[in-house]
């Protein structure tokens, strides 16, 4: 019988592999562990050191996934999907409303991915697609799904994140 | 092993083709060169561009041939209006962001981009900009990136990773947002980029080019107060001819001595001179360190790319790097020195300006402290602070200087052949090998070898360190004393010597390490393109060089005894400590 043993994968190879690949889960859970959800550079640089993967390509992973942060998010954040779906049930009316806060319209036409209000309070993003096109259109709000959104209630989703009852939010999921 | 071969149909014509080709490869052995962009043999093969792609007899859809290796009985069809249109349409889309300025680029007449255009027949572009305009990042001394210029195609990626080891730039962003960046955006200037230049070497287009000194050059050379020496690197003889248009590896010394002369040069000197002087500290450094139990094995400091490569990650190391300037900084000490000195001239006045197929020259030529000669004459001359002055004042690339040849009309290849000034144009055929990968390391043998057995040289070539394999490593027998030495070229391979040294198994008394590709000869500065086969043939035209020269041994060089006997007195003397060596810093990894 031929038991293939000979040809396992040796444990220094295993080892390898998982050096070059835990990079991803690693930037998720500093990030996690950030007290305002980002990778700041001395994480990343110690991470860097730690897992051999250079800097530049940290970065890269960093910047590919819209999931990291490269900078300070708010409490809340609000993140509107901009897909087709939602974008023809007038999602773009949806993030006009959030963006009359003072400087977000700027930086989100500047190309920024994200606004993040000065207090740190909440954060403004936007998604190409969150899968939920039936449910059009479709805003995260703190990791909670709210469907068929319509322009009063982002308004008051907004206000009650600005007064701090984000519980109300609940009632309008 | 015997190669296997497979029977193919390139457009409709049966081949029998080596086994484990690309399409790519194959088309190109029966006589087609399939139009590319991305695909850089020997580099990357990243399958971005789409301008390779073919038609594959049962293929979904057309196939890219880069990255497409060759079956038994595939039918590849390479030119169709469908396939003609697809290029054309992957190429009109790549040019819809980029900036169609091609008379005034720096590498017009010298670009893929622009001749793949031309060849693929565009003659108008169809689709908008797209992507938001950026700003080059000047923060180098020594390399410009253009973003703006740049097609995504990633092959200084996979060079700067792949052949360096370094990473300095990668891929960001996503989508529209998508460009090669440092980490963090910091610029090159400021992270771990070692200023090798493989990438401006590699880039299709002017995305990545290096920093233009030739205005400044033109300047101090039309300043009738300034007397303006030139240095030539021994890899541009063989470099310089290519980049004005003659064949690939042409042997050009003297030609290049007389269209430097009608460029307006005070004097045309050789960094070959230098080079010969680096081999008399360097030899008796080694033979210092063997006879005094100094630290081993000691490495060869000429390559700046590799000093900053060291510098930023593997500081712990930098004891085993020679003290020794490289010959450029020491051409530049003693230009503004001895020469000055032995001419009367103010050193002030002096301008040295280097030829060199490098650009992490530029960078070197700046380092704080590369001003030895401020420091000779600061109290001479009772000069301040604010005079301070470096000993090379500007770097120039082979393509600068080919720009300034074309500027100025100099008929490059019709030119009589001259000979270089003295007394600093005088070197050996052991200068004219530090071009090449282990030229270096075959001078100094020529001299330590009769030093320290104070026997003449039984064979002059040492073929052993020759040619281009990774690291080459070879056996001396030094009159009974036996020292194992290697040779390293890329970034990679040096990396793999320094970790058997930090590992403490390092058998070596001596290693030669170049930054580049093949040594100096396929440096980042050098012309383009430059491929192995082009390599080989300037490594040729280096070793015919050397082979005519009367004099193949520094120590033998005329100059050399004089400008010790009247100046520096003795290796590792005085002047030499003050004028010939430096230290390193730790910069480590950012």
């Amino acid at each position: 019988m031929n038991t293939h043993e000979e040809n396992y994968v040796g444990k220094s190879a295993i080892d390898e592999i998982i050096s070059k690949h835990k990079v991803l889960t690693t930037m998720e859970e500093i990030q996690e562990a950030s007290e305002y959800k980002y990778l700041d550079m001395q994480s990343m640089d110690y991470l860097s050191s730690q897992t051999k993967v250079p800097l530049s390509q940290i970065y890269s992973v960093a910047t590919f996934y819209s999931f990291f942060n490269l900078k300070p998010q708010g409490k809340h954040t609000i993140i509107v999907c901009r897909g087709t779906a939602c974008h023809t049930k007038g999602s773009k009316v949806l993030l006009d409303d959030l963006s009359t806060m003072p400087g977000c319209k700027e930086a989100l036409e500047a190309g920024e991915t994200s606004f993040t209000t000065e207090d740190r309070l909440i954060t403004v993003k936007t998604v190409a697609c969150f899968g939920q096109c039936a449910l059009a259109p479709v805003v995260a709000v703190d990791g909670v799904i709210y469907s068929n959104v319509t322009s009063e209630q982002i308004k008051k989703i907004l206000q009650n994140l600005q007064e701090d009852n984000k519980d109300e939010n609940i009632r309008l999921c | 092993m015997e190669n296997k071969f497979v029977n193919i149909k390139i457009d409709g014509i049966d081949h029998h083709v080596t086994e484990g080709k690309t399409i790519l490869e194959a088309c190109l052995e029966t006589g087609i060169k399939i139009p590319s962009l991305c695909y850089l043999k020997d580099v990357s093969h990243n399958a971005s561009c789409a301008i390779c792609v073919v038609d594959v007899k049962g293929a979904k859809s057309l196939v890219r041939s880069c990255v497409t290796t060759i079956n038994e009985g595939m039918e590849i069809t390479t030119h169709s209006p469908a396939i003609n249109q697809a290029r054309k349409t992957n190429l009109e889309l790549i040019l819809a962001n980029h900036p169609k300025e091609c008379l005034i680029c720096e590498r017009n007449g010298n670009c893929e981009l622009q001749e793949l255009s031309a060849n693929l027949g565009i003659s108008e572009t169809s689709f908008p900009k797209t992507k938001p305009s950026e700003k080059p990042d000047d923060t180098s001394l020594a390399l410009v990136r253009n973003p703006d210029k740049c097609i995504l195609c990633g092959r200084c990626i996979a060079v700067c990773a792949d052949v360096q080891t370094v990473y300095a730039i990668d891929f960001a962003g996503r989508g529209l947002r998508s460009k090669v960046a440092t980490y963090q955006n910091r610029g090159l200037g400021n992270v771990a980029c070692t200023n090798c230049g493989q990438c401006a070497l590699v880039c299709p287009t002017a995305a990545i080019v290096e920093k233009d000194d030739t205005e400044a050059v033109f300047a101090d050379i039309y300043n009738n107060d300034k007397i303006v020496v030139v240095q030539t690197a021994p890899a541009i003889r063989v470099g310089i001819g290519e980049a004005m248009g003659m064949s690939e590896g042409a042997l050009v010394t003297g030609k290049m001595v007389s269209s430097l002369r009608k460029l307006g040069f005070d004097k045309v000197f050789d960094t070959q001179f230098t080079a010969d002087l680096t081999i008399m500290e360097e030899g008796f450094e080694l033979i210092s360190r063997i006879k005094n139990g100094g630290t081993l094995p000691m490495v060869t400091s000429c390559s700046p790319g590799w000093i900053k490569f060291i510098e930023h990650f593997f500081p712990k190391s930098l004891k085993h790097l020679s003290t020794c300037k490289s010959p450029q900084q020491m051409f530049g000490a003693v230009a503004k020195t001895y020469y000055a000195q032995k001419l009367n001239i103010d050193p002030r006045k002096l301008v040295v300006v280097s030829i060199m197929p490098c650009t992490a020259k530029k960078f070197e030529c700046k380092r704080p402290e590369m001003n030895s000669a401020f420091h000779f004459w600061k109290d001479k001359l009772n000069l301040t602070d604010k005079e301070n002055f470096y000993d090379v004042d500007y770097v120039l690339t082979t393509r600068e200087l080919a720009k300034m040849f074309k500027k100025t009309g100099i008929d490059f290849s019709s030119l009589p052949e001259e000979e270089f000034d003295h007394p600093l144009g005088i070197s050996t055929g052991a200068g004219v090998i530090f071009g090449a990968t282990g030229g270096v390391m075959e001078a100094a043998v020529r001299t330590a070898y009769e030093v320290i057995t104070g026997k003449p040289l039984p064979k002059i070539d040492l073929n052993v360190v020759r040619g281009f394999e990774g690291i080459k490593e070879a056996e001396l027998d030094l009159d009974g004393t036996k020292i194992k030495v290697a040779v390293a070229h890329s970034l990679k391979n040096a990396r793999t010597l320094l970790e058997q040294i930090e590992e403490g198994k390092s058998p070596y008394a001596f290693i030669e390490v170049m930054t580049c590709p093949g040594g100096c000869l396929g440096g980042g500065g050098q012309a383009i393109p430059t491929t192995w086969a082009i390599r080989q043939k300037r490594a040729d035209s280096i070793y015919k060089e050397d082979s005519m020269h009367a004099i193949r041994k520094s120590h033998e060089n005329p100059a050399i005894k004089t400008i010790y006997s009247e100046f520096l007195k003795e290796p590792l003397g005085h002047h030499s400590h003050e004028l010939l060596h430096t230290s390193y810093i730790e910069r480590g990894i950012f």
